[in-house]
């Protein structure tokens, strides 16, 4: 074979390979760079969304600062973190951590069964959901079935279960994704280092803090992105189970920026939280990114 | 050449004909079945005019039809919606025409109590509501009344109430028999609005409520009697007249409770009337929410409004679809599904309860009762009064804690 027909970089930049990325730049350019453009500038106006724009600098970005609701529904964002984010990823390792050490038959059934959540969609989650949890749903019967009445509630109708129980559906439909995440990650790690564990007589749980989790932190870094993100964008879960209530005690960022913008005719109020809301999760990735970086 | 330019000009006089007498209508969905049936009686009665009606469920018909009708190529003829968030914005924006040219010569205020079609009348800036030119008209009356289950009531040994005080007592001895005494839908929100316009107009001189409605930013809402009425809700909530679990139920769940037995009472619109005659025949009735002081209170109003496009290129057309819409033959169909025409219908109701229904409805009309829904008052009332209404049934809020953020709402 001769050398010459290898391909090798050229010293000169071909802009030619630019072309291929074209389609996408072009279709990035009209539905996410001019929306979040647009976006940001009707986020210094105050406007219903039709008639003219008056600009007021940043007095969007004030208003919703001081207002309580708004401030308190980023709190529910953030204990929609631990039940969107964290308790998928503890699970999801715990399921991965298992799955290593114990052979079980129709493994691939179980895997399918457990991720299938992550293929519904949420609409469809949130009306099964809403009815497990129903007054008189599967949920009560269950608890009045082992004589347990005095648990039994209407759970998203009540002002202290609301939260935590649309949480939990969170928690259902993301752990599925983590699993899947960490089951492929535990498969590329290579077995040596488990026998080498073994070797030095180490436990399952041994095993699992010095070989598994160090070698899935790639993996981990991955799941909390994507986690942290849905739950801090999270919208028809809680629009279908709750719309928010009772009262505001599931209240979340993006429901305001709908109600402002469809219910309230405050499109610069609801493009002002839009943009806070964005730039709240770049700063939450940017923070995980930075403390799971590769320090070499 | 000459012959092409004849067919040509006959095609382009053609599609300007076709354009002229081509209406196009947006509506709620929820009109669907009768729409058709005007259409066709319309488009007979007119040779030559062809109706285009396009339908959108309630929610994205609400957050998309202020950019519909905004668009270079509106509808003729829309469904809006009572209050600013809606209407006031249409008319704000130049979007839509006053119908007065056409109520004058179509004669659409008489058919009308004087006053009755305050909830359509607009400033032309759109600035102030409650008077001014008429800007919407619709043919369906939408009542908040009370349903009640016959065969409940009477085996409880109590009668139809006629006074608050009597209706309150039939809720007491409900619950002490270990009924529901009110079937609500509590999750959703909105449906305890429905609750809660009853109770207020119980206790609030319904010209006061009105006003308020009309001009909350100069209103006094704190006033004594809708404190009363704030208060009244809140007892009844931790009395346990709307159970345990309310909050968790939603309103089509709580009707298709009230329909299986579960309720004594329901307090809701006159649009259930069909739903509840097939689900419980004759074991369900209704009447107007009697008064503390005498007389009837009801929430309730016109149905959607009907708005003709300022860019419509044949008004004229869309105005008489809309004397269609108010015509004997139109409010007849209405009676025919259940619903409750605005007017007098020509024929007998169809079924006992509508017969009531109707009996409800004129007392309302008659004592000039009728208070709209709370959250027409301002942009984000339906929000604040949604919420703070979930906060009382739940006991996480006083009656004081909602009368303030109302009145703050009411400014906002």
């Amino acid at each position: 074979m001769s050398t010459k027909n290898i391909y090798r970089p050229q010293s000169k930049t071909d802009y030619s390979t630019y072309l291929f990325i074209l389609p996408a730049f072009i279709f990035y350019i009209i539905f996410v760079f001019f929306p979040l453009a647009d976006t940001f500038l009707n986020s210094f106006t105050q406007w219903n969304g039709i008639s003219e724009k008056k600009w007021v600098g940043l007095d969007q970005y004030i208003n919703n600062l001081q207002n309580k609701k708004i401030t308190s529904s980023i709190k529910h964002s953030f204990i929609l973190i631990i039940f969107y984010s964290f308790l998928p990823i503890v699970i999801g390792l715990l399921i991965a951590g298992i799955m290593i050490r114990v052979k079980i038959n129709g493994m691939a059934t179980y895997r399918a069964i457990l991720f299938l959540p992550q293929i519904l969609s949420m609409i469809v989650v949130g009306i099964a959901w809403r009815w497990i949890y129903a007054p008189k749903g599967p949920l009560n019967s269950g608890l009045d079935f082992f004589g347990l009445e005095d648990v039994s509630r209407a759970w998203l109708g009540s002002f202290d279960y609301a939260l935590p129980f649309v949480g939990l559906i969170g928690t259902w439909v993301m752990f599925g994704f983590t699993m899947i995440l960490f089951i492929a990650g535990v498969q590329k790690i290579p077995t040596e280092l488990y026998d080498a564990a073994k070797v030095d007589g180490a436990g399952a749980i041994s095993e699992f803090f010095n070989v598994t989790l160090p070698n899935l932190k790639g993996e981990i870094v991955v799941a909390l992105v994507f986690t942290v993100t849905l739950a801090l964008r999270n919208f028809d879960l809680i629009y279908i189970t709750t719309g928010g209530g009772p009262g505001t005690s599931t209240m979340i960022p993006s429901m305001f920026i709908y109600k402002k913008a469809f219910q309230m005719n405050q499109v610069g109020s609801a493009s002002s939280l839009g943009i806070m809301l964005t730039l709240l999760i770049f700063t939450l990735v940017s923070l995980i990114l930075i403390i799971f970086r590769d320090k070499k | 050449m000459n012959k092409i330019l004849l067919v040509f000009t006959a095609m382009l006089a053609l599609s300007f004909a076709s354009k002229a007498d081509n209406l196009r209508i947006l509506a709620e969905a929820g009109d669907e079945a009768t729409l058709t049936v005007a259409i066709a009686q319309f488009e007979e009665a007119n040779p030559g005019v062809t109706v285009e009606a396009s339908y959108l469920g309630w929610d994205d018909f609400m957050s998309t039809i202020k950019l519909k009708m905004a668009d270079n190529d509106p509808p003729d003829l829309a469904h809006g919606n009572q209050g600013f968030t809606v209407d006031g914005t249409l008319i704000q924006s130049g979007l839509v025409i006053s119908l007065e040219k056409y109520a004058d010569a179509y004669g659409w205020k008489n058919l009308f109590a004087d006053g009755a079609l305050a909830e359509f009348m607009w400033s032309d800036d759109g600035s102030t509501w409650g008077s001014g030119n008429l800007y919407g008209i619709s043919p369906v009356a939408e009542d908040v009344i009370v349903y009640y289950n016959k065969d409940k009531l009477k085996s409880l040994g109590l009668s139809v109430p006629s006074t608050f005080a009597e209706f309150e007592n039939a809720l007491k001895v409900s619950k002490d028999a270990g009924e529901l005494p009110i079937a609500l839908g509590g999750a959703d929100g909105w449906p305890i609005i429905h609750v809660w316009g009853l109770v207020e107009g119980a206790h609030v001189d319904p010209s006061q409520t009105r006003s308020w409605i009309f001009n909350a930013k100069n209103t006094d809402y704190s006033t004594p009697d809708r404190m009363k009425a704030a208060e009244k809700l809140a007892d009844m909530a931790s009395a346990g007249y709307f159970g345990s679990d309310s909050l968790g139920i939603g309103y089509d769940d709580a009707n298709a409770m009230f329909i299986g037995g579960e309720g004594v009472f329901n307090l809701t619109g006159t649009w259930m009337t069909a739903d509840f005659n097939s689900g419980m025949g004759d074991n369900v009735g209704a009447f107007a929410m009697p008064r503390a002081n005498g007389g009837v209170a009801g929430g309730g109003s016109f149905a959607l409004p009907w708005h003709i496009s300022s860019k419509s290129e044949n008004p004229a057309l869309a105005a008489k679809f809309i004397n269609h819409l108010l015509s004997n033959e139109f409010i007849d169909d209405l009676m025919g599904v259940g619903r409750v025409p605005a007017q007098s219908p020509t024929i007998d109701p169809t079924s006992n309860l509508q017969a009531e229904v109707i009996a409800a409805s004129n007392a309302l009309v008659g004592a000039n009762a009728k208070t709209f829904y709370t959250d027409w008052a301002t942009p984000g009332m339906y929000d604040t009064v949604t919420q703070e209404l979930q906060k009382v049934i739940g006991g996480a809020a006083s009656a004081q804690d909602f009368m303030d953020a109302m009145a703050a709402e009411s400014v906002n």
